[in-house]
């Protein structure tokens, strides 16, 4: 059911919530419940700072259902402060604005709307770092 | 491994078959390897198909195509690794003959993706990705291969046009396979004017989509026998998520299962005659290229257009279109390639004919490269 699928992704959709292995130290966003490294159980949540840089981008022109009214669209990946990867949508950024280290945090926005009856799903996307814009003359 | 011999083939055209359906395709695929041997009944049948529940077409497939062939009383299956669907089926029948369970098995790989609308496709493509953090966030297969070819031309320092050279090679084999979706050369002028799906990723460097149906028929070989037989069958699977392969420029999983056929077969990669590797977009078409050891990483597109992979090179590559002038029908890919490497190795591929061809190694993907499934084939 896609309402309590929703509610069950909102500590990692709306938080950035993930899992940091107690023995190796790893981190992993989403997070997991085994650590892949090393196999521990061990794992304890851990709160991403939601800081990042930009590795790549695409503007999308053919979109999947849902997401058709939003085209065109930037996606990338995202290296998180803390290492992991992850795919994303960046927003409030003009896409020629975009280059590959470019610093980005989390921001809460709209992802999409699951057609006129479903919910409307609120999640991470990633904007330009506001205090490396106010250093911007 | 070379004691299971390839004795029946199948294959429709690759198209969008308005008045035909995912049974029916997969009955003709069936019915075409079945004929081909006609004193044999498999024991066994596993079908091949990725996307027919998500697309509320029909489950459980291998039980309905055993029914309409009118085998009753064998068992069934219905292998779903996305893509790799066809790879997975094939491994899996050569497993159950291996073991001594089954004397012979049909794999059918079906699948029917034109009733969908390209959207809705598109949305249950994406779910052979991580379905939670990348299907639900927007992400297709499609943006994450032009993520993919963004990194692999900002990394090499290469340009962007050099693509142009993995789906000329398709098309310029694809142009005489009649059961290709489009078969025709193409062109650089076509390739530049092509419309961007998601930039750098244009419509030319994706393979269609397509309805179609392919099947074989495996047995466990006899005395003197001169059918095609499997001398090879790995699967690996390794990271999920996009960010592996992009990030790393790499396919882990078809490195090792490519060594590790090779290494079951006893082969050295010069010694193959021809390549079937899972072209269903230009960034998948030059890592499989790099990760089976055709061209050293960041020299996939460089080696192409240099003409090392045409068939009258030393690795012929995609040598009845591939994916991309055949087409995809996703579950079904894998056993596609199959049956094309058999016919080289036939000496039935008309037109498309490599000289001489002894040995052929075929990969399909999964899952934006997290599985590979590869097979050598040989006479």
């Amino acid at each position: 059911m896609q309402i309590a699928r929703t509610w069950r992704q909102q500590a990692s959709n709306l938080r950035l919530s993930g899992t940091q292995c107690a023995s190796c130290h790893a981190h992993f966003f989403p997070g997991r419940i085994r650590c892949p490294h090393c196999a521990s159980t061990d794992m304890q949540p851990h709160a991403f700072s939601g800081q990042g840089e930009v590795l790549v981008t695409t503007v999308v022109h053919e979109a999947p259902r849902n997401f058709e009214e939003q085209v065109p669209y930037l996606a990338g990946l995202v290296r998180l402060a803390e290492g992991p990867v992850i795919a994303a949508l960046l927003t409030d950024v003009d896409p020629k604005d975009v280059a590959p280290g470019m610093p980005v945090e989390m921001v809460t926005r709209r992802i999409k709307s699951d057609g006129t009856s479903g919910p409307i799903v609120y999640a991470y996307k990633f904007a330009p770092l506001i205090s490396e814009l106010q250093d911007t003359p | 491994m070379n004691h299971i011999e390839i004795i029946g083939l199948g294959q429709t055209r690759c198209a969008e078959k308005w008045n035909v359906g995912l049974l029916d395709l997969a009955i003709k695929a069936a019915a075409q390897a079945l004929a081909e041997a006609k004193d044999v009944t498999p024991c066994a049948l596993i079908a091949a198909n990725a996307l027919s529940g998500a697309l509320f077409d029909q489950r459980n497939l291998g039980t309905f195509i055993a029914d309409r062939l009118g085998l009753h009383g064998i068992e069934t299956h219905t292998v779903a690794t996305d893509e790799a669907s066809g790879g997975s089926a094939i491994r899996l029948a050569s497993a159950l003959i291996q073991a001594g369970r089954c004397e012979a098995v049909l794999v059918v790989g079906a699948e029917k993706t034109s009733d969908a609308l390209p959207d809705q496709l598109e949305a249950v493509r994406a779910t052979g990705l991580d379905a939670l953090q990348e299907a639900e966030f927007g992400f297709s297969p499609t943006i994450a291969a032009a993520l993919g070819m963004q990194q692999y031309l900002q990394t090499h320092g290469l340009d962007k046009g050099l693509f142009y050279h993995l789906s000329e090679i398709a098309h310029r084999n694809g142009a005489h396979n009649p059961k290709a979706i489009f078969p025709w050369v193409l062109k650089q002028e076509q390739y530049a004017k092509s419309p961007m799906a998601a930039a750098p990723l244009s419509v030319c460097d994706n393979a269609p989509s397509c309805d179609g149906g392919a099947a074989v028929l495996l047995r466990r070989s006899k005395p003197q026998s001169t059918h095609v037989r499997l001398l090879a069958s790995a699967a690996v699977s390794g990271p999920t998520g996009i960010a592996a392969p992009i990030t790393s420029l790499a396919l882990p999983a078809a490195q090792a299962s490519a060594a590790r056929a090779l290494d079951e077969a006893g082969l050295a990669l010069d010694a193959l005659s021809l390549f079937e590797l899972h072209d269903v977009n230009a960034f998948f078409a030059a890592l499989s290229i790099e990760a089976v050891g055709l061209a050293p990483r960041g020299e996939a597109l460089t080696r192409a257009a240099a003409g090392h992979f045409y068939t009258d090179a030393a690795h012929p590559l995609w040598t009845m279109g591939g994916h991309k002038s055949r087409g995809i029908a996703p579950g079904a890919a894998g056993v596609y390639q199959l049956v094309e490497a058999a016919l080289q190795l036939r000496q039935q591929a008309g037109p498309c004919q490599v000289p001489n061809a002894k040995t052929a190694l075929v990969q399909c993907l999964g899952s934006f490269g997290a599985l590979a499934v590869t097979h050598i084939i040989g006479v």
